[in-house]
């Protein structure tokens, strides 16, 4: 059964709401976790609360985080960072066909708000439901609920950080939050070679300076990756 | 310094969320940069999950008596079953913990 059209701001922005309330079952602890290492790779109690806010993006984060504590200079910070987050120009790209008509003051916020969890979520409304002039409202329900949960649980991970003992290896949970959203991923010939790559020149990288390795294999898995899939299919462009 | 580094990375990540919002962009990205952008999340990922799992304190690789190896495998499992960051968690640092004070 088709669900019914959302006719009214209030529609959507709740539906967005709700629709991604399930998803906080994973961005909760990656956020706790975050708070809980951020301080301990040295960064101060507020700028772990405030990069949150500031990046909203949690691999970046984390990425910043271990760069900053091993005093890398700020440039490779910056472009390690930005590597991280080159994954959202694709989701811009994606969602931008719905939201271009709208005036700047809607398209910034949006923007600010467009991580992994809100933008799957929102573009699946966008495309199996009908379109509605309230359709950006959804965008911002699913937007503000991930962002109140990832600030509340990075507070709340700085607060009880302390508190952890050392013997739990909490740092542990990073690794483990990426295995979850990578290991399904690899689905294709390309995805494993991109992988493969990837964790080979972070091995063999290791001794290079400023961990410039993060850089260098996130550029090795991605231009190995492309080579692949454009040899494995190359008719298909798409 | 480092203020001015957070704000410097939170507007680049900005931009690049904006960026076709912008309306100075092309109205899609060409199919090469799509093809070549599918495929960050797997290597940058990648990049942190191998270190931080099979590198010692100094880079050094660390295989032998390495509790966090046997524990990433079981999460691998876990996640390709059933897909749950919460459930890989969980039962990624159970096995952790099993392993370190239990076995090693």
């Amino acid at each position: 059964m088709p669900s019914p059209i959302p006719t009214s701001r209030g529609q959507e922005f709740w539906t967005g709401v709700r629709q991604e309330l399930p998803l906080q079952l994973g961005v909760a602890p990656f956020g706790l976790v975050f708070g809980v290492l951020g301080m301990a790779s040295g960064l101060s109690a507020l700028q772990t609360i405030l990069l949150s806010s500031i990046l909203f993006g949690g691999a970046s984060q984390v990425v910043f985080a271990q760069l900053w504590g091993a005093g890398v200079p700020a440039p490779v910070v910056g472009a390690s960072v930005s590597v991280v987050n080159l994954r959202h120009a694709l989701y811009s790209a994606s969602i931008a066909p719905y939201l271009r008509s709208l005036p700047l003051r809607w398209r910034i916020p949006l923007a600010y708000l467009l991580t992994d969890e809100a933008y799957a979520v929102t573009i699946h409304r966008l495309k199996t439901q009908p379109a509605s002039p309230f359709q950006h409202y959804h965008l911002l329900g699913t937007g503000l609920t991930l962002w109140i949960c990832w600030q509340i649980t990075t507070i709340t991970g700085v607060v009880f950080g302390a508190t952890i003992p050392e013997t739990l290896s909490l740092g542990f949970a990073i690794p483990l939050t990426f295995i979850a959203l990578v290991a399904p991923a690899i689905r294709r010939r390309a995805d494993l070679a991109a992988c493969a790559t990837a964790a080979l020149i972070s091995i063999v990288g290791q001794p290079l300076p400023w961990k410039s390795w993060i850089i260098l294999a996130a550029i090795g898995g991605i231009a190995v990756g492309y080579i692949v899939k454009r040899w494995t299919s190359p008719g298909d462009s798409a | 310094m480092i203020w001015l580094v957070m704000i410097a990375c939170g507007l680049l990540t900005f931009a690049t969320r904006f960026v076709m919002f912008s309306g100075l962009a092309p109205r899609r990205l060409p199919d090469w940069l799509e093809d070549a952008l599918g495929f960050v999340p797997i290597a940058v990922l990648t990049a942190i999950i191998v270190p931080a799992v099979i590198t010692g304190p100094e880079g050094t690789l660390f295989i032998a008596g390495n509790s966090r190896l046997p524990a990433a495998v079981i999460a691998v499992s876990v996640a390709l079953l059933t897909r749950s960051v919460l459930a890989t968690i969980a039962t990624g640092l159970a096995a952790l913990w099993c392993l370190e004070w239990f076995v090693y």
